[in-house]
């Protein structure tokens, strides 16, 4: 933390602008980050997993949508819900990236938190582009999530406004250990609680959450981490009644 | 007397022997998580809220009650004991307790937090129940406009009282707002935002979302610091728990002042506790006729911010029993709870279901009580249950999480929108934005739509109808007024002048 800190503060002119393409690079890949996930997610179509577009319509359709969008408009031609994404979230953020390239940051940590919050009030507002708006004096299904979201788009420009006209603190540091551990441990819990159990799946949790601290010593981890299964497995079903399956689906048949 | 027949109706309920043990379990599962350190009392009370969901409404929501106080004084204990105050309530009493601790005197330190805290709890209970009635009255008055202006009052408020710029405690607000709305809409039953997930079309779990927010995101965030967090126990036995007849002449009137300070400011919306401990540490620190000794150990500047932030924690609950509205991220949680259990907050509960409020405010002056008579015996477990290094502490709460997030529905989607929120509020903490207004706006979000839809359908889609209805237009001039003094220079120096107490 110490350390960013002063590393914002001794920055030379030269070392700003890197900063700042690296910033505009990072919106950029924000504001194409629906699209590269539906193509990650599409990949799963390939060996027989999920539904949805193959990968390759889905690139062909993001592509033409982000390419076509804006002539789509000026022909008033219907627009695809692609397009619209496009129109909605991505191209906004494209400008900001630009945006970014000019200006000087002088508190990263608002500036990018405030863009990081359009960017989810984009989204929404493309997430509710097709509920029904207001009809006479009644409000429809989208209206509310649509006031919330163009309120949201204006908040979080001004906090990347404040992020530009004082001064502030920079980025804090990101350890990657913690955050990867513990989220691996969760979802391993999730996918396994069905078919392996409670007592398998949270002692292995337990041990793959454990990874995310340096200081893990591993006979007491594997002690600890068997009593508190244990534990758990007596409190949930037992003394609080809430039911679920105790072992391998595997072994009970 | 309506009063004394009410009160005596809630103990009737609340002495059950049932409900007696769940208020006891609850005060104390809620001071054994609550004392760990680093564990506030909104994940506190986020994490154990899955255990409650087998039981009756009423005794879940006295255990709940038990958990929250129980947390916000096991938080008490470890900020005296170790200097890493647990929530914010306790950032002050971490001051003066800790240097207590160090000269020894960690005895007195916790009795006096724990008698000022009872004496706050029993004014507080006798508040709830002298105002709760006539509030409800009020609160039948009202109609869609009035509660969505009063609900607008309320969240403007929680800006104005929490810590840090309001302008990104407000985009907490709409973000909280927004995410309610995920999931199918009441009205047109329109499926909103649910990109065709069948576990999203429910909407986002609110127990999910706070599990995530508050539970993982901590975790995951104390993970950065590591080693550091065991450093500043105190290592000596903890000797003579009674405090002298000086300390108790010396903490009396700061008892008193806390007290009064922490039940008004517990009503209004928003801050509630935190405020409350702030502001009453520094009131002692002006009124005092030597400030310097505070931060030195000072038995006043435990006594005042302990006995104000239990006051504030238990009239909080007063806007929550009779108009249904939350003032605070605790209070959101039990409004989540209270769904759970199919009972909607408002002021048709007291009335409807009367075993419920008044049972439940009986059963926080017998709560109060317990943790009076408990907690001073058991410190020593408590102790050495601080010695427990986080190594192997952290793993543990991750699994009791997902297991209690899998137990509410027997979804693993929950599990995995819960570590999803986890990382989203690492992020949130490493930018800066608190997660309580988010919460708070995440619980609001439907009954503000619902009642701001109705106020409109009635009014014939005319908005003057929020300033032209006079109850409606007082409130929401004065969260325009709110707003204006918060950023208006001079406030906002006296509002930072009361958080910086922590960073001297």
């Amino acid at each position: 933390m110490a350390d960013t800190m002063g590393h914002t503060a001794s920055t030379t002119p030269d070392a700003s602008t890197t900063r700042n393409t690296s910033v505009a690079l990072g919106i950029v890949v924000l504001a194409v980050a629906p699209q590269i996930f539906e193509l990650v997610w599409s990949l799963g179509t390939v060996v027989g997993l999920g539904a949805g577009r193959t990968p390759l319509s889905a690139l062909a359709a993001h592509a033409m949508a982000l390419l076509l969008a804006f002539p789509s408009i000026v022909a008033k031609t219907a627009l695809s819900p692609d397009s619209l994404l496009a129109l909605i979230y991505s191209y906004p953020l494209f400008a900001i990236a630009i945006l970014t390239l000019f200006v000087k940051i002088r508190a990263p940590q608002d500036y990018i938190g405030g863009i990081v919050l359009m960017a989810v009030a984009l989204f929404a507002l493309w997430a509710s582009s097709d509920l029904q708006g207001m009809h006479g004096f009644s409000f429809g299904a989208g209206t509310a999530p649509r006031m919330f979201g163009v309120l949201l788009v204006a908040l979080g420009a001004g906090i990347a406004l404040t992020g530009l006209l004082t001064d502030g603190a920079g980025l804090s540091h990101y350890s990657w250990r913690g955050p990867l551990f513990v989220a691996a441990a969760i979802v391993f819990f999730a996918l396994a609680i069905r078919p392996l159990g409670l007592i398998v799946t949270a002692f292995s949790s337990f041990l793959i959450a454990a990874v995310g601290s340096y200081e893990t010593k591993w006979i007491e981890t594997i002690i600890v981490g068997a009593c508190l299964t244990l534990g758990c497995a007596i409190l949930f079903p037992y003394i609080l009644g809430l039911p679920m399956p105790m072992f391998p689906r595997f072994l009970i048949q | 007397m309506d009063l004394f027949a009410n009160l005596a109706h809630g103990f009737g309920v609340a002495f059950s022997p049932i409900n007696l043990l769940m208020c006891l379990i609850g005060a104390l599962v809620g001071t054994l998580v609550g004392v760990l350190p680093g564990i506030g009392t909104i994940a506190t009370v986020a994490m154990l809220l899955p255990i409650t969901f087998g039981l009756p409404p009423v005794g879940a929501l006295i255990m709940l009650a038990g958990i929250y106080y129980g947390a916000q004084y096991g938080g008490s204990t470890t900020s005296i004991l170790v200097n890493i105050p647990g929530e914010a309530t306790s950032v002050v009493t971490a001051l003066d307790g800790h240097q207590m601790a160090k000269q020894g005197r960690a005895g007195p330190a916790l009795a006096i937090a724990a008698i000022g805290s009872f004496f706050a709890g029993c004014v507080a209970t006798v508040l709830i129940a002298v105002l709760g009635a006539p509030l409800t009255k009020l609160a039948l008055a009202f109609g869609p406009a009035e509660y969505f202006s009063l609900m607008v009052l309320g969240l403007i408020f929680a800006v104005v009282l929490a810590k840090g710029s309001v302008l990104k405690a407000i985009a907490m607000i709409v973000l909280g707002l927004l995410l309610s709305m995920v999931g199918s809409d009441i009205e047109t039953g329109a499926s909103r935002m649910a990109f065709n997930i069948p576990e999203l079309a429910d909407g986002l779990g609110f127990a999910t979302v706070a599990m995530g927010v508050f539970g993982f995101a901590e975790i995951i965030r104390n993970l950065d610091f590591g080693a550091e967090m065991n450093r500043n126990l105190v290592q000596q036995k903890i000797t003579g728990l009674m405090p002298t007849r000086k300390d108790l002449i010396d903490s009396a009137p700061a008892i008193g002042r806390g007290t009064v300070l922490g039940s008004i400011l517990g009503i209004l919306p928003g801050g509630g506790a935190v405020i409350a401990s702030f502001a009453a540490y520094t009131l002692e620190k002006k009124i005092a006729k030597n400030p310097s000794r505070f931060g030195r150990g000072a038995i006043e500047g435990v006594a005042a911010p302990e006995s104000a932030n239990n006051a504030a924690a238990q009239t909080s609950f007063i806007p929550l029993l009779t108009l249904g509205i939350p003032p605070n991220a605790v209070m959101a949680l039990m409004v989540g709870a209270m769904t759970i259990h199919g009972i909607v907050p408002g002021p048709q509960v007291m009335q409807k279901q009367p075993d419920l409020v008044w049972g439940m405010i009986a059963s926080m002056w017998i709560g109060n009580l317990m943790l009076i008579i408990i907690n001073l015996p058991l410190v020593g477990i408590w102790v050495r249950l601080l010695r427990v290094p986080y190594r192997l502490m952290f793993p543990s709460i991750v699994i009791f999480c997902a297991i209690g997030i899998y137990s509410v529905n027997n979804a693993p989607v929950d599990v995995i929108l819960a570590g999803v929120f986890g990382l989203v509020g690492y992020w949130l903490i490493k930018h800066d934005f608190e997660p309580a207004p988010l919460l708070l706006g995440m619980v609001l979000g439907p009954l503000m739509e619902e009642n701001l839809r109705r106020a409109l359908l009635i009014s014939r889609g005319d908005w003057s109808v929020f300033v032209t209805r006079p109850l409606s237009a007082v409130l929401l001039a004065i969260a325009a007024g709110l707003l204006v003094l918060a950023v208006l220079p001079s406030l906002r120096a006296k509002r930072d002048e009361v958080f910086t107490e922590s960073e001297s």
